[in-house]
């Protein structure tokens, strides 16, 4: 039994040394954690810092970002007079309108590495006015696209087509013999009461606004009979009236009692189909809706062409 | 028995010694050794050559159809190019081949990342036909050199327009060269590159080849680059089509649909080769261009969106029925929601019954080829060098123009505009070229890809798009090989 008990006591005693030699040589390096740092490489790839930028379609002083900023996660962007973002690609409204405006960027990555980039942006007012086509505006489809949709008290036929019109045409090119066109006579006067004849088409062009007035032309030809191709005189002269309205009518007596944006007495006395030229200057209104509106007041023929509205310059 | 000790000794020795760890964990590459001596003779590196347009043919996924990067080659172009345009996008919205036509490409995407791959798998076997180019007969030696560097050339025009700065590699290098292989290269540095690798094609390919480069190939491909490069070369542009025009060897097919039935037509000028039903040298796209009887191994890609449709109606003349067709309930829409591309259907195809198509008996492995350059290119790039970044009323521009839509059956003289401008002439290169993969690339370099892009992605509410999705992102394979010197673009 003590036989027995000496050798376990001796094995103990084998076991404890082992431990301890163990615990005092142990490959504590061998078992060691790696810390997340060790094996890591220095990043040296670091931020770069760029930008481009679009103008809002409806808004030029609205300027939308686009970050084109590489190996970076944050940005600081300040766009002068304190205004400041940390968006990636924030829109920025520069309300002092058209000018070049300094803007900088700092990229920046983890390691709050940062690269700066300031670029001047510049806001222009890159204003196209809505292209206007008039309908018929050459008068080969008679009448079509110049009629009021009713008139109280009056008439929607809004004049007679007659063969003779202009020798130009609508592209301006010359046609070499006359070409369709509209006709104004004494029994359609606007003396003739219900029966004078208004030709009328609304149009839609760019508003004025109050940082921005905008300016379309409105051009014809038109043509009044001479003395020797046709006696007699209205009160106060043979002359076409042309008009722009301050809106769209439905209506012909409306637009008739209407306060036009801008009017026009054409009365120069050159003959059938010698045309003259018109280019009526008109402010548009806030709407941007508009029409344009022919009449007459003779008592010989009169003619009317190539009626076309663009913006000015 | 007594010298166990010593023996014992000395092989433990011999052991500790003899274990060189560096050569043994990086042993020399046995393929530097099969190169050298593979090159003999001028066959040899003839078939070099053949091989660096095995690399563009790429492998059909029906026939290795792990989802990794296996150099699909030219067969995934449509994704990164027609899923980004306006024209198509995908039936389904799961999987990495669904991420492109919503701009939500990331730097893992695997098909991004095959393609790139693939383009530098062309580039890499075209410097090795370089490197070896010597052993070829001396009245071959220029002509060789020439086709490898029109090809490498090809492949450095995708890359610089998918992914901007790449690095430009311009020989044979070892995996530890790794300042080569992984620095990017401003796009200047590598469209001049381009320009003088295309150059030598012009001045050495040979005329007649329709699937190996030709003269006309580099002439055509030359003339795009100069239209495409950051200064643009209109001038070199027009004189390169106008040469291709006046060479007499090209001309438009009568019937719009033999441009893509009858191969290698009077139309073709370059195209890449498939066999129908070989695994080796067949391709997988026109399976995955059906959807309502679906063949492919998605639910349907390259599907026509109904934008582009619209403007097949308006502009595609008799093109319209040769190009998309509509199946099922969408046949009876005036604009279809999900019509699909018919340009490229599988051999045996019958799809008269739009309630029941067929497409043949092997639609997966199919052979229709892949054009890349085609006569109707050719002529609406002389118009547009001649438009030279604006409109133009030259008559020679406008005939050009004119010469395409002719054959798309509209009227040669009441059809003919007055002043060509840029818009008319993207709506005819987007009729007249959809689903060849130009659509993209037209609208960057005409200068209106944001613009069109942008309201296409707000009309579709794909929100992920901004500018910055106009390239694609650096693969992180190979950012990640790099070691850190290959960087990002813009996210």
């Amino acid at each position: 039994m003590k036989n027995q008990f000496n050798i376990f006591k001796n094995t103990l005693v084998m076991v404890f040394c082992v431990l301890a030699m163990m615990l005092s040589v142990g490959c504590e390096e061998a078992f060691e954690f790696e810390l997340p740092e060790a094996g890591s490489v220095e990043d040296t790839v670091l931020p770069t810092a760029d930008f481009a930028y679009i103008p809002n379609a409806l808004n030029f002083r609205m300027i939308e970002f686009n970050n084109l900023s590489t190996e970076s996660i944050k940005y600081a962007w300040d766009f002068g007079g304190g205004d400041t973002s940390n968006e990636k690609d924030p829109t920025y409204t520069f309300a002092a309108g058209e000018g070049t405006y300094p803007v900088t960027l700092t990229a920046i990555d983890g390691n709050e590495a940062s690269t700066t980039v300031t670029l001047d942006v510049e806001v222009v007012d890159k204003f196209v006015p809505i292209p206007v086509t008039i309908l018929n505006g050459d008068f080969d489809g008679g009448s079509a696209d110049w009629k009021f949709s009713s008139f109280t008290g009056g008439n929607t036929n809004p004049f007679n087509s007659s063969s003779d019109g202009s020798f130009t045409n609508y592209d301006g090119s010359d046609n070499g013999a006359k070409t369709k066109g509209a006709k104004w006579t004494s029994s359609t006067s606007v003396s003739a009461g219900s029966n004078a004849r208004y030709a009328y088409q609304a149009i839609l062009v760019s508003p004025t606004l109050v940082d921005r007035t905008v300016k379309y032309i409105l051009e014809y030809e038109y043509a009044i009979k001479t003395p020797a191709e046709q006696a007699g005189e209205a009160v106060g002269g043979n002359r076409i009236f042309s008009a722009v309205l301050d809106g769209h009518f439905d209506d012909g007596a409306d637009a008739v009692a209407s306060t036009p944006l801008s009017s026009f007495v054409a009365d120069e006395v050159k003959g059938k189909t010698s045309h003259t030229t018109v280019r009526q200057e008109f402010t548009t209104n806030a709407s941007g809706e508009v029409a344009i509106m022919f009449s007459a007041e003779t008592a010989v023929d009169c003619y009317i062409d190539n009626v076309k509205v663009y913006a000015a310059d | 028995m007594k010298y166990i000790k010593f023996l014992i000794l000395a092989v433990t020795g011999a052991m500790f010694v003899s274990c060189d760890q560096d050569e043994f964990l990086n042993p020399l590459p046995d393929s530097a050794i099969v190169a050298d001596s593979f090159f003999q003779s001028d066959d040899d590196v003839l078939a070099a050559i053949i091989g660096i347009y095995d690399a563009v043919q790429g492998v059909n996924e029906n026939t290795e159809s792990s989802s990794i990067r296996f150099n699909r080659g030219v067969q995934l172009e449509y994704l990164l190019t027609e899923h980004r345009s306006d024209n198509t996008r995908s039936k389904t919205l799961e999987g990495s081949r669904a991420d492109f036509h919503r701009y939500i490409v990331e730097p893992d995407n695997v098909q991004s990342e095959d393609y790139y791959q693939s383009m530098y798998e062309i580039i890499f076997r075209a410097n090795n036909v370089l490197e070896y180019v010597d052993n070829a007969d001396a009245s071959n030696l220029n002509r060789y050199t020439a086709e490898a560097k029109f090809l490498r050339a090809y492949a450095y025009f995708n890359l610089v327009r998918l992914y901007g700065d790449v690095p430009l590699v311009t020989r044979v290098a070892g995996s530890d060269e790794k300042e080569l292989l992984f620095t990017r290269v401003a796009v200047e540095t590598v469209y001049a590159q381009i320009v003088s690798d295309l150059q030598e094609g012009v001045t050495h390919l040979s005329s007649g080849h329709k699937a190996r480069a030709s003269k006309a190939a580099a002439q055509s491909l030359l003339a795009k680059v100069y239209l495409t490069q950051p200064t643009p070369n209109y001038s070199g542009a027009r004189q390169l089509c106008e040469d291709v025009i006046n060479s007499g060897e090209f001309s438009l097919e009568s019937n719009f649909s033999d441009v893509f039935y009858n191969e290698l037509n009077d139309e073709i000028i370059f195209a890449v080769q498939y066999l129908e039903g070989n695994p080796d040298e067949s391709q997988g796209f026109s399976s995955e261009f059906t959807s309502y009887s679906r063949q492919g191994r998605q639910d349907g890609l390259n599907i026509v969106n109904p934008n582009l449709a619209e403007d097949f109606i308006a502009y595609g003349g008799n093109r319209t029925a040769a190009s998309y067709s509509a199946f099922g309930d969408d046949v009876n829409l005036p604009v279809p929601e999900d019509a699909e591309v018919i340009k490229f259907l599988p051999f045996g195809s019958d799809i008269s019954d739009t309630n029941l198509p067929t497409y043949g008996d092997a639609p997966s492995n199919a052979g229709n080829d892949w054009i890349i350059l085609r006569y109707s290119d050719v002529l609406l790039m002389h118009a547009e060098a001649i438009m030279a970044g604006g409109d133009t009323a030259d008559s020679s521009a406008i005939d050009s123009f004119m010469e395409v839509r002719v054959r798309a059956g509209f009227d040669p003289v009441g059809d003919r505009p007055a002043v060509l401008t840029t818009n008319l002439l993207l709506l005819e290169r987007r009729v007249e070229l959809a689903f060849e993969n130009h659509r993209f690339f037209d609208l960057l370099r005409l200068g209106v890809a944001h613009d069109v892009l942008g309201a296409h992605a707000t009309l579709k509410g794909y929100t992920s798009y901004n500018i910055r999705r106009l390239l694609l992102p650096i693969p992180s394979r190979e950012i990640n090989l790099s070691d850190g010197l290959l960087t990002q673009n813009p996210q």
